[in-house]
């Protein structure tokens, strides 16, 4: 009995390799797994789940395919994909997890989160994510043609790649004091996110409790994720 | 003037008529048949908004009076601080619940009258007691009932008075 952990795949039409790697993912070890966790930014944009791109259906479809295997499909939202809606989620036959949730993963209390919100110290990004998150910014936003949100998106993006070249290292990584408030507030002792893209396993002691922190790779190079039991937790490459 | 007396202080509220008149008639409406009293903040995201006039303590929705159209296009913006009228996605759908701001929320004001442009009504402002909109603001927040953004303990307007 185990359950698989991935985020950061940033699927989109560009980038053939990594599609098939995640095709062959899903039909190989995913299908193995009791349940499949995607914690966010599944796809490298998101423009409303009314989008009919011929992609995103294929990825739907696996997706489908898979959980008519039987396997629980679950997804969270990411800071590309976060308007990924329940039309999706219920045509793939997963279920939207809120971030953070917390899980009991074989006996162990478990924190899912996909990670930016740990990301504290970038107060222009909480700012915006406070923005964009808010239903009635989704409302407007989505009510808009599709060409346009694409347009809007595309926009955003190229402003954001911009900016990232100029904030510090310091400030694009989890903030240690963040993470150790949610694990207290949540119980301990496990974390699983994604977001930075600096997979590790960290230990943290908080209140005399020792506790780990399991960050995910992303699927820009190389498709790899968190395998899970009563056992405990490793990282398998694809 | 409205005042809203609340666990966290007191919030005192100057109302533009001027501007916004069906919207202030139905609010002091509210606040006069004693609508307000014993409802709490229900909904509060820090950098965003703090909203009420809803629900009872244990998220119990209270009825409403009728739908108000929407005066947005009075083009106040909705600066931090202002109080505006909270609706579903339909423009002209706000009933009793209400919001102030606690950001700068320009992504909230008019722009067309189209369902995408109509924005959200604001018709007053804080003109003292933000500290106690600033404690309400950074409360602890989770899920209950299904709703998100809720504060973990309740943030009760005890009475709101007209004075």
């Amino acid at each position: 009995m185990h359950s698989i952990f991935v985020s950061d795949l940033h699927l989109c039409p560009t980038r053939p390799a990594i599609n098939r790697i995640f095709f062959d993912f899903l039909r190989g070890p995913a299908a193995r797994a009791e349940a499949l966790y995607i914690l966010g930014d599944l796809f490298e944009t998101w423009a409303g789940d009314d989008d009919d791109d011929p992609f995103n259906a294929s990825v739907l479809a696996a997706l489908r395919e898979l959980a008519g295997r039987g396997v629980a499909l679950y997804l969270m939202h990411g800071n590309r994909d976060f308007l990924i809606g329940s039309r999706f989620s219920a045509a793939c036959g997963a279920q939207l997890l809120p971030d953070p949730t917390r899980i009991d993963l074989y006996g162990t209390p478990t924190l899912l989160m996909h990670g930016d919100t740990l990301c504290s110290d970038d107060v222009r990004y909480q700012d915006f994510r406070v923005k964009v998150r808010a239903p009635e910014w989704q409302q407007q936003f989505l009510s808009q043609p599709l060409a346009s949100r694409k347009q809007i998106i595309a926009g955003l993006r190229t402003e954001n790649a911009a900016e990232k070249q100029l904030k510090s290292e310091a400030i694009m990584d989890v903030t240690v004091a963040t993470v150790e408030a949610r694990l207290r507030d949540h119980g301990y002792p496990r974390l699983i996110h994604g977001h930075t893209h600096r997979p590790a396993l960290h230990e943290h002691n908080v209140d005399g409790k020792r506790c780990e922190r399991w960050v995910l790779a992303d699927w820009y190079t190389s498709g790899s994720y968190l395998h899970c039991d009563a056992q405990g937790c490793r990282v398998v490459r694809l | 003037m409205v005042k809203l007396h609340t666990t966290h202080g007191t919030i005192t509220l100057e109302l533009d008529a001027a501007k916004a008149p069906v919207t202030v008639e139905n609010f002091l409406n509210y606040v006069r048949n004693g609508h307000f009293d014993n409802t709490i903040f229900h909904r509060v995201i820090d950098g965003f908004m703090i909203q009420g006039g809803g629900f009872e303590p244990g998220m119990k929705q209270k009825t409403t009076g009728a739908q108000i159209k929407n005066e947005a296009d009075n083009r106040l913006p909705n600066d931090i601080y202002t109080i505006a009228m909270a609706r579903t996605s339909d423009p002209h759908s706000a009933t009793a619940q209400f919001f102030i701001n606690v950001g700068k929320n320009d992504f909230l004001n008019y722009t067309a009258s189209s369902p995408q442009g109509w924005g959200y009504c604001v018709f007053g402002k804080v003109t003292a007691g933000t500290e106690v909109v600033d404690k309400i603001r950074g409360v602890k927040t989770g899920t209950r009932a299904g709703h998100q953004d809720v504060p973990v303990e309740d943030v009760v307007i005890q009475k709101a008075e007209v004075v």
